[in-house]
C-alpha cells in the first residue's frame, strides 16, 4: 500500500524527486538467513573451546556449553531490536538511546567486533590447514613416502610452521576477498546455504562417529565448573594476575572465578549479531521467520560448537590436546575417533576443508559487515565523505575497504599466527558490542514509544510503567562480563580501548568538520530538490505513463546511457525515468534506511548531473530513488511497478552485456507473477547499443529450422483433411509432444543429444547444470528497441 | 582501602552476574516455550508480549 505523498517543501521550481522508503528487496528463506548467520556463528565452533581451555582448564567445555545457553537470550534481544520498526543505521538508533558519545563507542565496539573476525578467521582456518599438512607429512614419512634425502635435508619429517603457514594463508584469504570487494563482487545466500549444507553433514558424522568412539573406547569425564576446577593461566589473569597471586583469585572469590571463566568462553557466541543483518531480508511473515530462524541458528550453534567442545575434551587425550590441537581441536578429535588411521585423516581432511569454507566466509563476512557499518556512519556524517567516493571504475567505497583490511593484515601479522591472542582481543569486541546493543535495547524500551513486534520475556508492569526483567538480566550478564573481562584481558583492553580511542576520534573529528559542510550541502539541497517520500514506488506517484523508459544510474562520471536515452526516446511519447538504487546489503542492513540516507549527498550529487544531462537537450526526466538489496532486483521491480517498456542501463566494468541481460533476467524470474516483459539496453561508452528482451518472447530460428518447418507443413498439409492447418499449429503439436517426452523417461535422452549438438550454449559465467537461463534473448546489436506496448 | 574497594566491586560484579543469570534462566525458559509452540504452530494465540 502506497502512502500519501509527504512533500518536504511545496516550492514549485525545485527538481521533485520521489524517495522510496520501502526497500526492494529479494527475499530470502528463514533457512537460508539461518545459513548466512551460522557462518558466522558456527565458525567460532573451530576456535572457541582451544582458546577458553588454555586460558580456564580442562573443565572449559561446559563454560562453552553455558555461553551457548545464554545466546538465546542474547538472540531474544536481537530478535526484538529487529522487530523495532525503527529507520536509521546502528549509529543512529544506538545514538537515539544513549546519545552520541556512547553512540560512537558502540561502533567503534562493534568495529573491532568485525574487523578482528578477519583475522582470527582467516588464522584459525590457517591452522588446520597447516596442522593436515604436517599431519599428512608425518603419515607419509612413517610409511616411508618421503624420500630419505628429503628426510635428512630437514632433519627428520618436514614439517610446516604452523604459525607461519597461518599467517600467509589469511593474508592470501584476506587479499583475495579484499579484491572480491573492491570489485563489488558479493556471495549469495545460495552458497551460504550450501556452506552449512556440508557443514551439517561433518556435524553428523562428528557426532555419530564419536557416540562409537565412545562406545568403543570409553571417555575421560569433562571436570564440573566449579571453581576448584578452574585453571587460570598467568595470561588469563590479566591485570589481576599481577595484583593477586596466580591461583589464589578464584579460591578468594569462587564466584568471581566462573565468571572469569564465563568471560573467557563468551567468544563462542561470536557471531550473533549476524541475525540483525539478515533480518530485513527476511521473507513474509518476518517475525515468525525471524524467530524461526533464530530457533535453528541457536539449536544449530548449541548442538555443533557446544557438544564439539564437549566431545573434544572427552576424546582427546590431555597430552595432546593443548599442546598439539589446541588451535585445531575439531581435527584433533577427527583423529581420535575409532576406527583405521587412512579414515580418520580423511575424516580430519573433510573437517579441514568445512572449516575452510566456513572460516574464509567469515573472513569476507568481515569485510563486508565493515564495510557497511561505515558506510551507515559516513551517511550519517560521522565518518567524512571521503572515506565513501566510489571507485572510479567499480563503484564501490573502496577507501572504506581499503582501510578495512589494512587494518585487518596488520592485525594478522602482528597477532604471528597466534589464535589465542586474537581470541582474546576479539572477545572485546564481542562482548562490548551486545553490551551496547543490549543497553540500547533496554534504553528505548522506556524512550521509544513506537511499534515493536515482539519483547524480551517476561516483563512486569507496577503503577502503569513495565519493568522489563528479562533484558535487564540479560544486559546485567553481559555488563559484568564485559567489566570483568576489562580486567582479564589485558591484551584485549589494551587493543581494544586503543581502537575504540582512536575510531572515536575519528568520527568525533568528522563529526565537527562535516556539521558544517552538511548545513550548507542541506540548503543547497532544499534550494533545488523537492523531495517526496513515498513508501512504495508507483506510476502515479512520478506522474508518468505506461510504457516509459527507466534509467537507472549510479557513477555520476558515467551518465553517457543517459544521454543515449534522451537522445533516442521522445518524452512526448514516452517518459524518461531516472532511478537510482541505494543498495544497502547484508552487513549494514540492520534498520531500514531514513529518508535523508536514502538521499544522501551522493545522491544529490548524482541528481545534479543527471538534471544538467537532461537540460542539455532540453527534455524533462523523472527523478527516483529507491532503497534496495540488490540492483537488479530493484530494476526490474521498478521497471514492473512503474509499467516500463524499456531499461537503459551503461554497459558494467564488472560484466559484459550478456551477463548483465543475465543477471537482470534472473531477477525477472524471481519477482512474483503478474509481471511484463521490457526491452533491456546495454550501452556502450561509445554510444553504440546491445538490446536484450527480457521476459518470454519469440525466439530467433535458424533459417533451416524454419525450412524444416515449411517442409513439414506442405507434408502435412498434403494430407485429407489437412489443407487448412498452419504452420504455429505443427509448432504446438511439436512442443507439446516434446514437454511431453522431456518431462517423462526421455528427458536424459533429450538433454544428452542437446548437449551433443552443441545447442546447450551458455551465457559468459554459466557454468553447466546451473539453474537454467532467465528469458532472455538478444536482438540485433545496435538497433532501436522494438517497443512493445 | 584499595583491596577492600576490590572487594566491594568484585561483589557487585558477582551479584549483577547471579541476578542476571537467574533472570536469563527464565527468559531462556520462557522463550524455550514460544519457541516451542512456534515450532508447533499454535504461535498465534500467545501475542501477550508484543505491545
Amino acid at each position: 500500500m502506497s502512502t500519501p505523498l509527504q512533500p518536504v517543501n511545496n516550492s514549485s521550481n525545485r527538481v521533485r524527486i520521489v524517495v522510496a522508503t520501502s526497500v526492494m528487496l529479494t527475499f530470502i528463506s528463514y533457512w537460508r538467513a539461518a545459513a548466512i548467520v551460522l557462518n558466522d556463528l558456527a565458525s567460532s565452533a573451530f576456535y572457541a573451546c582451544g582458546i577458553a581451555e588454555q586460558a580456564i582448564g580442562k573443565s572449559a567445555p561446559w563454560f562453552i556449553v553455558g555461553v551457548m545457553l545464554f545466546s538465546f537470550t542474547v538472540r531474544a534481544v536481537y530478535v526484538e531490536s529487529c522487530s523495532m520498526f525503527v529507520r536509521g543505521g546502528v549509529y543512529k538508533v544506538v545514538k537515539e538511546a544513549l546519545g552520541g558519545t556512547l553512540a560512537k563507542l558502540s561502533v567503534s565496539a562493534l568495529m573491532f567486533d568485525y574487523i578482528l573476525t578477519g583475522p582470527i578467521s582467516g588464522v584459525s582456518a590457517g591452522q588446520y590447514i597447516a596442522g593436515l599438512l604436517n599431519e599428512v607429512m608425518v603419515t607419509a614419512d612413517a610409511h616411508g613416502w618421503i624420500p630419505r634425502a628429503v628426510h635428512n635435508l630437514f632433519n627428520g619429517t618436514p614439517q610446516f610452521s604452523v604459525n607461519g603457514t597461518s599467517v600467509a594463508f589469511a593474508l592470501a584469504v584476506t587479499v583475495y576477498y579484499w579484491w572480491e570487494n573492491i570489485k563489488g563482487i558479493h556471495e549469495s545466500s545460495e552458497k551460504a546455504l550450501r556452506v552449512m549444507q556440508i557443514t551439517t553433514v561433518m556435524v553428523v558424522v562428528l557426532l555419530a562417529w564419536s557416540a562409537i568412539t565412545i562406545v568403543k573406547t570409553g571417555y575421560q569425564s569433562v571436570p564440573l565448573p566449579t571453581p576448584q576446577n578452574l585453571h587460570f593461566s598467568k595470561e588469563s589473569l590479566g591485570f589481576l594476575g599481577h595484583t593477586f597471586p596466580e591461583q589464589s583469585l578464584a579460591r578468594m572469590f569462587g564466584l568471581l572465578g566462573i565468571l572469569i571463566a564465563f568471560g573467557h568462553s563468551v567468544l563462542a557466541m561470536s557471531g550473533e549479531e549476524s541475525l540483525a543483518q539478515v533480518n530485513r531480508e527476511l521473507a513474509h511473515p518476518k517475525l515468525k521467520n525471524l524467530k524461526r530462524a533464530a530457533i535453528v541458528i541457536a539449536i544449530y550453534s548449541f548442538v555443533f560448537t557446544g557438544l564439539s567442545a564437549l566431545l573434544a575434551v572427552m576424546l582427546i587425550p590431555d597430552g595432546v590436546r593443548v599442546p598439539v590441537y589446541k588451535d585445531n581441536l575439531i581435527a584433533g578429535l577427527a583423529m581420535h575417533m575409532y576406527g583405521p588411521e587412512l579414515l580418520r585423516l580423511i575424516f580430519r581432511g573433510f573437517v579441514v576443508v568445512v572449516g575452510f569454507l566456513i572460516l574464509s566466509g567469515a573472513v569476507n563476512t568481515a569485510i563486508i559487515g565493515s564495510n557497511g557499518v561505515l558506510n551507515r556512519v559516513s551517511e550519517d556524517g560521522v565518518l567524512a565523505d571521503w572515506f565513501r567516493l566510489p571507485h572510479r571504475r567499480y563503484g564501490t567505497s573502496h577507501r572504506i575497504i581499503n582501510m578495512v583490511v589494512g587494518l585487518q593484515i596488520l592485525t594478522i601479522l602482528a597477532s604471528r599466527g597466534d589464535v589465542y591472542l586474537l581470541g582474546e582481543a576479539y572477545a572485546f569486541g564481542v562482548i562490548w558490542s551486545f553490551t551496547f546493543n543490549s543497553l540500547a535495547m533496554l534504553v528505548l524500551r522506556f524512550r521509544y514509544k513506537g511499534e515493536r513486534g515482539w519483547k524480551v520475556p517476561p516483563n512486569i508492569t507496577i503503577a502503569g510503567t513495565e519493568i522489563p526483567i528479562g533484558l535487564a538480566s540479560v544486559f546485567l550478564v553481559l555488563l559484568s562480563t564485559a567489566l570483568v573481562n576489562l580486567a582479564t584481558k589485558s591484551v584485549a583492553t589494551v587493543a581494544g580501548v586503543s581502537f575504540s580511542v582512536v575510531f572515536f576520534l575519528i568520527f568525533t573529528v568528522s563529526e565537527r568538520v562535516n556539521r558544517k559542510k552538511y548545513a550548507l550541502a542541506k540548503q543547497q539541497m532544499k534550494d533545488h530538490f523537492q523531495l517526496l517520500q513515498s513508501d512504495t514506488v508507483e506510476r502515479e506517484t512520478l506522474r508518468i505513463r505506461p510504457g516509459n523508459v527507466l534509467v537507472p544510474v549510479r557513477d555520476y562520471n558515467t551518465l553517457s546511457h543517459l544521454r543515449w536515452a534522451l537522445e533516442k526516446f521522445d518524452i512526448q511519447d514516452q517518459d524518461v525515468v531516472v532511478m537510482s538504487a541505494r543498495i544497502s546489503r547484508f552487513g549494514s542492513a540492520a534498520y531500514d534506511l531514513s529518508p535523508d540516507q536514502i538521499f544522501s549527498d551522493y545522491e544529490q550529487t548524482l541528481f545534479t548531473r543527471a538534471v544538467s544531462v537532461a537540460e542539455s537537450f532540453g527534455k524533462k526526466v523523472s527523478l527516483l530513488v529507491v532503497p534496495a538489496g540488490d540492483v537488479w532486483s530493484a530494476i526490474v521491480q521498478t521497471a514492473k511497478n512503474l509499467e516500463s517498456s524499456a531499461v537503459v542501463i551503461g554497459e558494467s566494468s564488472k560484466m559484459i552485456p550478456e551477463e548483465q541481460a543475465f543477471a537482470l533476467g534472473q531477477a525477472w524470474e524471481a519477482l512474483p507473477e503478474p509481471k511484463r516483459q521490457f526491452v533491456l539496453q546495454v550501452v556502450h561508452p561509445n554510444a553504440h547499443a546491445e538490446t536484450f528482451r527480457i521476459g518470454p518472447h519469440t525466439p530467433t530460428m535458424k533459417d533451416e529450422d524454419i525450412l524444416l518447418l515449411h517442409r513439414l507443413w506442405l507434408s502435412i498439409t498434403r494430407e485429407p483433411g489437412l489443407e487448412n492447418v498452419h504452420h504455429h499449429e505443427i509448432l504446438t503439436e511439436a512442443l507439446t509432444r516434446f514437454a511431453r517426452e522431456y518431462g517423462a523417461r526421455e528427458r536424459d535422452d533429450i538433454l544428452k543429444e542437446l548437449k551433443r549438438a552443441g545447442t546447450s550454449s551458455r551465457l559468459p559465467g554459466v557454468a553447466p547444470g546451473t539453474s537454467p537461463p532467465p528469458l532472455v534473448r538478444k536482438e540485433g546489436g545496435g538497433s532501436f528497441p522494438e517497443h512493445e506496448s | 582501602m584499595i583491596s577492600l574497594l576490590g572487594v566491594i566491586l568484585v561483589r557487585i560484579l558477582e551479584g549483577m552476574f547471579v541476578v542476571g543469570l537467574a533472570g536469563s534462566t527464565v527468559v531462556l525458559l520462557v522463550t524455550f516455550v514460544e519457541d516451542a509452540e512456534l515450532l508447533l504452530g499454535r504461535e498465534e494465540s500467545h501475542h501477550s508480549q508484543a505491545s
